[in-house]
This record gives C-alpha cells, structure tokens and sequence, in this order.
C-alpha cells in the first residue's frame, strides 16, 4: 500500500480552477516533491490531503484514511504531521512547552528533548518563543510538526525565506527524519531543494502535473545532449579548431554532443598542439532548473489563455 | 509491513478526562504568561468597583421592588455582571479571532486534539477568570459592608449560567468576524451600548429602555444577580430563560459557522 494516493483530483475556487486533475502517489519511506511555481496548485493539493480543504473531485487516500472523511479525522491527524507555508506558534510559552503540549496531543509522541535536538534547538528549551529569531521559530514549528512521530509528513515550502545556511540545515533535517522512516511529501519552487531531497519529483503547473520523474531523469534529463562550452583562443577563429561549429553570445562556443568523450579528445589535443588552451572549458548537461524552466513556460503559455481570472482575496496560494 | 497501516493503529490515547487536563493546564500556562492580559482581567473590575463603591457606598441609590438598595449592593451585583462578561465574551472572542489569524487555530487543527477538547480549555479558562473575579468582587464588597448574601446557590447558578451564555456568544461572535484587528471594535460596537442601557453603572429608570435591554442578556444576568446580593431573593427563573435561550442561540451560530483557516475558500 502506498503512503498517499491521488487519483484525478480536481478543485476549483469560484471560476478559478486551481487543481485541474491530478494524480499521483507517495510510497512509504519516499521523499517526494511537488515542484512548481508560485500559484501552481501545489498548497491547495497539500491542504486537500491535510484534510482543510474538500476536493470537488476526484479520489485521495492518505495513510489508509480519506482525509475528507470527518469520522475518522483524528485517526488521520495521529498519523500525519505538518507544517503550513505560514509560521503558526504561540508566543507565551517556552520552546519546551510548546512542544511538550503537542506531544500530549499523540498515542505515541517522539521524546520531547530528542525532537528539540533534532530541530537544532538544543539550549533553546528555556526560552519563549517570542524571543526566538524567525528561523527558530520555524525550526520549532517543524519541531511541532514531527513530535507525533507521524508516517507521512506534509511540508510546505519548508524553507521559504532561509538564508542559505539555514536551508543547508533544514535538509539535513528532512534527511535524518526520511532516514528514520518517515514518509515526506514537500512542496518547493526551489529546484535545488528538489534535487537535493526527493526520491521522485512532480512538476506541477496551472494546476497540474506535467512532469513526474526521478531528479535524474526529469524531462528526459538524463537522455539529453550534453554540452561543451569554452571561448576561442586568442589569435585563433572557429574555423581553425578541429570541429565545426558558430561561436555564440559572449563569444563563447557552444557544442552538443550525445557523446562528448571523443569530442573532447579531439579539441583538448588541438589546443595542445598549438601550445594554446580553451579558455573556461566546461562539460555539462541541462540543469533541473533548466528542464523546469522549459516545462513551466510551455505550461504557462498554455494556460494563461484558459484560465484567465487571477484569484482574489486567498492570499499567496503555492 | 506498509499494508498494515489502516489497521495498526490501535493507538493509546491517553484518556479524555486526562486530555482535557492537559488542554486545560497549558490554556491556563498561556494566560498566565502574558501578564498584561491578566492584569486587566481581574484589576480592572475592581478599580470600577471601587471607584463606584467609594461615590455611592451605602447610601440608597435605587428602590427595586420596594426595596431600598445601596450603591455597594447594586454595583457588586452589576461589576460581578460585567466582569463575567468581559472574560467570557469579550476576551474569548478577541482569544480566538486573534489566534484565527495567527494561524495558531489551524496548525491546532492539524493535530489530533478533538474541537471540543480544545473548547473547553478555553471554557474551563473563562469560568475560573469569572470565579476569581466574583470572589474578589464580593470579598471587597464584604470589606466594605455589603450584608452578606444567603442565596448562594442562585449565585453560583447565576455566574454558571452567564458564564456559559456570554461564552457561546464569544465563540459566536468570532465566527462571525473575519479580522483580528477589527475584533475589539466589533466586540465593544456590541457590548458597551448593551451594557449602558442596561444599567450596569446607573440604574435606568426608562421603562422602554428597560423592556428593551431585557430581550438582551445583558440586562437579565445583572437582574439575576441583583436577586441574591441586593434583594436577598433566589432564582430569578425568567431571566435565567432568557440567558439560556442567548446561549443557545450562540452556540448555534458557533456551530454553524466557526471558522479554523484565517483564508477560508
């Protein structure tokens, strides 16, 4: 059995469709990112399968439990935890308090200083939550959010606003919980982040999915030409090098190659032979953020045209 | 072992009386912790008391029924009225429109704890502000030789009655106001009119403005409380009926139209 299941979900505010048919599932133990742009539908699907908000249609099962149904609520909300895109913690209490309130909430909470710990607020038990910096008090609601030691874990953008170090930290994180056997599903329109965490990526836009994959080999990633890019030598032109090819913007070569390996040969021998060099030689293939970026704006044009109403008054939907 | 998930859950919850401690515990840890707030609550009642206890003292100042009635019984009478007020409908409705757009209520609502677990933090917290403040209203009352009531199970009745009516009303009230900061303009816009023509802190002797405010609860706690502080009288059973009946309709509207998420659809 699988950890989420979606299957054509569909949800609209008014005449605005924000979730146009979206399917997808979560095995147990996975880290699987919902990447997309801002307004792309990625909180409203969270929400659905967080149990606020109904679908209009469309099948969703969440730890063995259809987060719609009222009845078994509670059952649900014992085996999932969460934390929303905005920061929501009282500020009276101290760190550990905070904490500790939310334990008794769960059959089986995970040790209240352990969950301190593994947030990196060590130190900080005694201390109000008004008096945390922000990046504390997000690391306390992410604490807030894994203290029910849940199976599936909803984050939302969990590292919005970080400065970098911070979100180097927050992976380390979501790594440690995901080793320990959590189920984590995490919106993001960080490619890096993506890259970085998820076992598998779905690239959702416009309210749906229109690229799902590993983020090796997203948009035929993998498959794709890689290229070799360097400036041409002074005193040299294009047409002395071994290869034929247009020299680009910045003056710069770009090459495409399925094979780059015999290529390569050929021209660093050249530039050897004539005691030269090839100035800021690099070897790559598209970046995640590229094949995004292409799959986005193709989306985008699309749907630009069809939906055209902005929604209004919901306040920064992912 | 994934297939098992549905059915493995077999969870120990704690028991219910045990999470409605813990619920209560942590409201009560909250309140305190924000001094400000609880320094309002409870002193505020007692400097209007004894500012009007000090202007009338126990000089007649109304005759109700054929009796004569002194400043100190009638102002311990509508300042108890009037603080129980405060705790449970004012303070519970800026509580939670506030935390409603905190976001505080819907990551709340992503836990496992029960609505009404939840409610009754707040519930059990406005009946011991209400409690505290009544015994301290009567104490200073007492100190200033107010005749000690006999009627004490109209009291207690009475405070529990209000307390719960003007809770419902809070809750009912937050349900229905959608920002925080207009919270307390929208509370007062409802409360301080009510609370004059009702003769909290003067006796109205209007007959329309008194059938008016009478439809209203506020009216009807200050005479059930009038009742066994000032007129050695018990159970005022008509307008308890008529508290009864604005807490149910309170509760109804709470019901209907409570709202966790600061952006609803």
């Amino acid at each position: 059995m699988d950890a989420v299941v979606v299957e054509d979900l569909r949800k609209s505010y008014g005449a605005t469709r924000a979730v146009a048919g979206v399917s997808f599932t979560v095995r147990y133990g996975e880290i699987f990112s919902l990447l997309g742009p801002n307004g792309a539908g990625k909180t409203t699907v969270l929400e659905i399968l967080e149990g606020y908000r109904q679908a209009d249609q469309g099948k969703v099962v969440v730890a063995g439990f259809d987060p719609a149904d009222k009845r078994t609520g509670r059952q649900l909300r014992e085996q999932i935890g969460l934390v929303l895109q905005e920061l929501a913690v009282e500020p009276h209490l101290t760190v550990r308090e905070s904490v500790s309130r939310n334990a008794g909430y769960y059959p089986n909470p995970r040790d209240v200083g352990e969950v301190i710990g593994l947030v990196g607020l060590a130190g900080k038990e005694k201390s109000k939550v008004k008096s945390l910096s922000g990046g504390q008090k997000r690391r306390l609601d992410l604490a807030l959010g894994i203290i029910g030691n849940p199976r599936v874990l909803f984050l939302d953008e969990p590292t919005t606003g970080f400065d970098p170090t911070a979100r180097r930290g927050a992976w380390e994180v979501i790594r440690e919980l995901s080793a320990l056997g959590t189920t984590i599903l995490l919106t993001t329109h960080y490619m890096d982040e993506a890259q970085e965490l998820a076992d598998r990526v779905a690239v959702i836009s416009a309210g749906q999915i229109i690229e799902e994959g590993t983020p090796a080999t997203l948009g035929g990633r993998d498959l794709a030409r890689a290229r070799i890019s360097f400036t041409v030598p002074a005193g040299y032109s294009a047409a002395d090098l071994p290869v034929g090819a247009a020299v680009g913007e910045n003056g710069r070569l770009v090459i495409e190659a399925d094979e780059p390996t015999e290529l390569l040969h050929r021209l660093t021998g050249w530039a050897l032979e004539h005691g030269t060099t090839l100035p800021g030689l690099t070897v790559d293939r598209p970046s995640l953020e590229d094949i995004y970026l292409s799959l986005t704006a193709a989306q985008g044009a699309a749907a630009a045209e069809e939906v055209p109403a902005p929604r209004r008054g919901m306040g920064r939907r992912g | 072992m994934s297939s098992q998930a549905a059915v493995l859950v077999a969870p120990r919850r704690r028991n219910t009386a045990a999470l409605v401690w813990h619920q209560v515990r942590y409201e009560q840890l909250s309140f305190w912790r924000n001094p400000q707030s609880a320094f309002f609550l409870f002193a505020f009642p007692l400097v209007f008391f004894a500012i009007l206890a000090g202007v009338f003292g126990n000089a007649t100042l109304a005759t109700i029924g054929g009796r004569p009635v002194t400043g100190l019984q009638y102002y311990t009478s509508t300042i108890v009225a009037v603080s129980v007020m405060g705790a449970c409908y004012s303070q519970l409705a800026i509580t939670l429109s506030q935390r409603r757009q905190d976001g505080i209520l819907k990551r709340l609502r992503g836990t496992p704890l029960p609505a009404w677990v939840m409610f009754a933090g707040l519930l059990a917290h406005c009946i011991m502000v209400s409690l505290v403040d009544a015994v301290l209203i009567v104490v200073m009352g007492l100190l200033y030789g107010v005749p000690v009531p006999t009627h004490w199970a109209a009291i207690i009745v009475t405070l529990i009655v209000g307390a719960a009516a003007f809770c419902a009303l809070g809750v009912a009230v937050a349900s229905l106001i959608s920002n925080a900061e207009a919270a307390p303009a929208v509370v007062q816009f409802v409360f301080f009119p009510l609370v004059f023509i009702s003769g909290t802190y003067f006796q109205i002797t209007s007959r329309f403005l008194n059938d008016l405010a009478g439809v209203f609860p506020v009216r009807p706690f200050n005479q059930a409380l009038l009742n066994p502080f000032a007129l050695d009288r018990g159970f005022a059973g008509h307008q308890l009926l008529v508290l009864a009946i604005w807490g149910i309709v309170g509760g109804f509207v709470a019901i209907r139209r409570f709202r966790w998420d600061p952006r609803p659809e």
